[in-house]
């Protein structure tokens, strides 16, 4: 906005596409010391060094980034201890009888075969996305690698809820049985496999509340930046 | 700053998020005519279609109203159906109950609450997402979505997951543990609660769409 009499020519260097005349507002007439144009300056000339590592403005970031490594390593123990877990849960009972069946096994029960592949999944996702997170603990400036590690993090928290939900239904049927349904409870018999199976519940659930701590952080970080 | 002999007007698009340098910055408030006005002169884009970070950010979050909307149909369904789910056979004996509710299982009291939960937080939420489309700016309200959106998803799948697997016994029983499918007797509950866990999960399937819009909101850049 130049006027005629007084020399405050603000030279304006963001223009939009399409809206051509960059010159409209020239520096034909004095400059006097625009405000405008050593800020455009400085900012739009990169610096010389071409990869910023440990810059003092990424810190916050890189310490998010790091907390979000730390959580990826801390979900991934329960995760493989609950697909473990599930999948060597094998009990015989010692009474043998024609009509009726005394070994519990995992994969007679879908819900407890769903828990440990996607336990198993959730696992290798977190041992494959570890490189990952490792990159944008070195480079802070990458919100499109966040962006993808949180789109990946949400499918696969998803996925895990699924499993382990579906595992806590079966889990609490077998320890409470169904009085309308006329559905005994199994665990009064299969003691081992109820606590194996439980417990392997319970640690994928809190691989769950690790993953939605990780979603949250990873938007954190994506708005810092 | 507008000078007294010229009418010059610059038009400062803000593709890149700075400030612009005139004293003319499109107000950020719910927008009014003089902004109409400037954008008319150039070129009549419509509010919701214009450029640069804070159109696509406007965009996406007119996204996210509409999917909240679409959300809450198959929440507030899949609760009621649930709810209403009563099946009394016509049969009668002394030691067996001929009648399935859903109280009768846990897991379909936690499906209804979760599912009235998850209904009444997106009727909740739509003021939210009106005030993301108004300010395209404002990312702490984005951020805030996004969170009570994964406290959702999580809520919603776990719910819907496990009514799932009681659904899944009761069509189709278990050998190992002599539980027999009551869906040979009870035709109408289980249809009913199947019905009730495909809405259930495609409502999972729409929140986990919204946070992916939010933190793509989020971001400076536009993805």
């Amino acid at each position: 906005m130049s006027t005629s009499e007084a020399a405050t020519v603000l030279p304006v260097y963001d223009v939009a596409p399409g809206q051509g005349e960059p010159s409209k507002a020239p520096g034909a007439a004095a400059p006097s010391a625009p405000p405008a144009a050593p800020a455009a300056a400085t900012k739009t000339t990169a610096r010389s060094f071409p990869m910023r590592l440990f810059h003092r403005s990424d810190r916050g970031s890189r310490c998010m980034a790091f907390l979000d490594f730390l959580l990826r390593i801390a979900a991934f123990g329960p995760l493989l201890a609950a697909a473990i877990a599930t999948g060597t849960s094998d009990e015989t009972l010692s009474v043998f009888t024609e009509f009726y069946q005394f070994r519990a096994r995992f994969d007679d029960f879908p819900a407890f075969l769903f828990l440990l592949v996607a336990s198993a999944v959730a696992a290798g996702y977190l041992v494959l996305s570890l490189p990952f997170s490792a990159v944008i603990v070195l480079r802070p400036q990458t919100t499109i690698l966040r962006f993808l590690l949180l789109v990946s993090d949400t499918i696969v928290l998803a996925l895990l809820t699924a499993a382990a939900a579906a595992a806590t239904a079966i889990v609490a049927l077998a320890h409470n049985g169904n009085e309308r349904a006329n559905w005994v409870p199994i665990c009064m018999q299969f003691h081992g496999f109820c606590q194996r199976t439980s417990g392997a519940v319970v640690a994928s659930f809190l691989s769950v509340f690790i993953f939605v701590l990780l979603v949250v952080l990873a938007a954190f970080a994506i708005r810092k930046r | 700053m507008s000078s007294a002999n010229e009418a010059t007007v610059i038009h400062v698009d803000n593709t890149t998020g700075k400030a612009p340098v005139t004293a003319q910055p499109p107000p950020a408030a719910a927008p009014t005519a003089p902004v109409q006005q400037q954008q008319r002169k150039s070129g009549g884009v419509p509010f919701l279609l214009r450029g640069g970070a804070d159109g696509f950010r406007r965009c996406m979050a007119f996204v996210d109203l509409l999917l909240r909307i679409v959300a809450f149909g198959p929440t507030l369904a899949a609760a009621i159906a649930t709810a209403t789910s009563n099946e009394t056979l016509s049969v009668f004996t002394e030691h067996f109950e001929f009648r399935a509710r859903f109280d009768d299982f846990p897991t379909f009291t936690f499906f209804v609450a979760a599912n009235a939960i998850a209904a009444g937080y997106l009727v909740l939420s739509l003021p939210f997402s009106v005030v993301g489309i108004i300010r395209p700016k404002a990312t702490v309200v984005r951020l805030l979505l996004l969170i009570g959106d994964t406290v959702m998803v999580v809520l919603v799948t776990a719910a819907a997951s496990a009514a799932a697997a009681i659904v899944y016994v009761a069509h189709e029983g278990n050998m190992r543990a002599n539980w027999v499918p009551i869906c040979m007797n009870f035709h109408g509950f289980c249809e009913r609660t199947s019905g009730s866990v495909v809405a259930s999960f495609l409502a999972v399937l729409v929140f986990i769409l919204l946070v992916l819009l939010s933190a793509c909101a989020i971001r400076r850049r536009p993805c």
